[in-house]
């Protein structure tokens, strides 16, 4: 792990603070991902780490706090921003559209129109180009799902997640922010998802990912961030933690350890 | 269908889809409602000597044309997810306005044709824009529509005789041909839109889950506006075409269209819900409805129990999309 010491800070976020009201969802948070490496981030439910992840992306709007790529400061209002900034984000629960096909959702709101002036004019899609895409991605990352013109619903839970991690991998252009990629998924579809979050590296990206397991946290990830009541209790290097002490952070047990 | 879902990635080899594959599909979508609309068909033609000839069925094709142009604007409002109750008082705008036109600024009707669908397309646009900027629902904000634009009907039509108009006119709405081929015409449009331009794929993605469409990137707010453009456009096409067709135009015209236009989108299987539907089915909703019309009338059934059927059938349309969204 010694030579992600040395890797540059891809992105930093300072001061990152949500309120809700009088309710403080997410105080002053610091978070920094060095390139090439897989954060995790964990906590108990309500720690804030999805409010964290929304904050970052632009899927909710932040009370204060800035976040900065390569040391430059962006500004994020929306979605839109932070793919603009490099950012591909898969969000629990909203990461496809049941209703529409695999290629569809692979492309929404970044369809490939027809190379000529109807295309152009009238936004007239270009399936066999999207679908070609789509084919080779898929063989490059082992996913094995050939009817992709069939709505997503008709497709198992791990089949959905690794469209959507796949999805990352297509536009990602740096950075993956992954929600829990393994909830919900079987034992033996979690361990592909993870192969799949593991094969990101591989492709360039920095990845930050949500997660309850703390096996993944310790076998996958370079370093993890603790969360607890909206605030940051620790940040480390997996290598110095096992997993009763990860959870002695996330319960409180253990005080705060930042370093 | 549940026993397709794999529990695992590997589920089927890589393989290129074909365009029969794709056919097969599409029409597996649609064999259902056009297995009900034969069915409806062959009953009356059992029943009903008088019903066995093509007049009857060209006629039920041209008597529902009118609404078909209508519903293909519904049908794209409500694949989004949206609902548009102010389609018969946008209808009634237009066919005032094209009369006024044509009759008190002399226009030449071409010229009429395009300034009323302005006006229908500019009224849809502001029910996309207060539902967008205000947040109110659309039920609500189309419900207005529907008060509001009909006073705007009257309005500009009182006391104005807007009949007689020139032939060339006359001969989009008369007669079989012409309007079976506006219908066909605006479906077909409607068609390529939904299913091959980037805006009428979004209307599904938006139909079917909002938030991922717009975490996703997708410009909700503004394809919105677009839909009910889209709406007030067909809206306006139908009115000209009726008052071509009757050859006057009156601010009374258009009352509950809005209703038949959505019973139509939704006897044809287009999900209420959003997210899921096509303008073929639409066209097949609309021939059910008026076959079930005119075959009851050939039957001597009065207007009062084929309202009663029409009614019962809208329930059982929806209560089938219900089902099958409980049964995935």
């Amino acid at each position: 792990m010694e030579h992600l010491k040395s890797a540059k800070t891809i992105l930093q976020a300072r001061g990152l603070s949500k309120h809700y009201g009088g309710v403080v969802a997410l105080d002053a948070v610091d978070l920094d991902l060095r390139e090439g490496e897989v954060l995790a981030i964990v906590g108990d439910n309500g720690a804030g780490k999805s409010t964290l992840v929304k904050a970052l992306t632009g899927a909710i709007a932040k009370t204060s706090g800035k976040v900065m790529i390569d040391g430059q400061e962006v500004r994020i209002d929306g979605p839109a921003d932070a793919k603009a900034a490099g950012m591909e984000t898969v969000y629990q629960d909203l990461a496809l559209v049941n209703e529409i096909s695999i290629t569809k959702n692979m492309f929404l709101g970044r369809e490939i129109v027809k190379d000529n002036l109807f295309g152009k004019l009238f936004g007239v899609l270009d399936f066999p180009k999207m679908d070609a895409k789509i084919q080779d991605l898929f063989q490059k990352l082992d996913i094995r799902i050939a009817d992709i013109y069939r709505d997503a619903e008709a497709f198992s839970g791990g089949q959905r997640q690794a469209v959507a991690l796949a999805k990352t991998v297509m536009f990602g252009k740096r950075i993956a922010i992954l929600d829990e990629p393994t909830a919900a998924l079987g034992v033996r579809e979690s361990k592909m998802a993870m192969d799949l979050v593991c094969s990101l590296k591989d492709h360039g990206l920095s990845v930050i990912m949500i997660t309850h397991n703390m096996q993944h946290v310790l076998n996958h990830c370079d370093r993890v961030i603790v969360m607890r009541l909206g605030k940051v209790a620790a940040v480390c290097d997996v290598a110095d933690v096992d997993g009763d002490m990860l959870v002695g952070l996330i319960t409180g047990a253990i005080e705060q350890k930042v370093g | 269908m549940l026993n397709q879902k794999s529990s695992e990635f590997v589920s089927v080899p890589l393989a290129k889809t074909s365009g029969w594959q794709i056919l097969r599909y599409q029409f597996m979508q649609i064999w259902q409602v056009l297995a009900a609309l034969l069915f409806i068909y062959a009953v009356f033609f059992i029943l009903s000597p008088a019903f066995r000839n093509v007049d009857t069925l060209l006629s039920i094709f041209s008597q529902g044309a009118i609404l078909a142009v209508l519903a293909c604007g519904t049908t794209v409002v409500l694949i989004s997810g949206g609902l548009d109750l102010s389609v018969g008082s946008i209808f009634a705008v237009v066919g005032v306005v094209v009369g006024v036109l044509i009759k008190e600024y002399e226009l030449a009707y071409p010229l009429a044709i395009l300034g009323a669908l302005a006006a229908g397309t500019a009224l849809g646009a502001l029910n996309g824009v207060i539902q967008v900027v205000t947040k109110v629902p659309a039920f609500i904000v189309t419900l207005g529509g529907l008060t509001a634009y009909k006073g705007l009907a009257e309005l500009l039509g009182s006391g104005k005789d807007l009949s007689r108009f020139p032939e060339g006119f006359q001969m989009l709405g008369s007669g079989y041909l012409a309007p079976i081929c506006i219908m066909l015409g605006a479906a077909l449009l409607t068609g390529l839109f939904l299913t091959k331009t980037r805006l009428g794929n979004h209307a599904f993605a938006i139909g079917g889950n909002e938030e991922v469409a717009r975490l996703s990137g997708v410009k909700v707010a503004r394809s919105r506006i677009y839909y009910y453009m889209i709406g007030g456009m067909f809206a306006a096409t139908a009115a000209i075409l009726e008052v071509s067709k009757l050859n006057f135009a009156q601010s009374s015209r258009g009352v509950s269209y809005e209703l038949f236009a959505i019973a139509a989108v939704v006897i044809g299987g287009t999900s209420l819900f959003g997210g899921r539907g096509s303008v073929g089915k639409t066209i097949i909703g609309m021939l059910i409805m008026q076959t079930i019309i005119v075959g009851l009338a050939y039957l001597g059934v009065g207007t009062s129990f084929q309202r009663i059927a029409i009614g019962t059938i809208i329930i059982l349309a929806v209560y089938w999309d219900v089902w099958r969204r409980q049964a995935r």
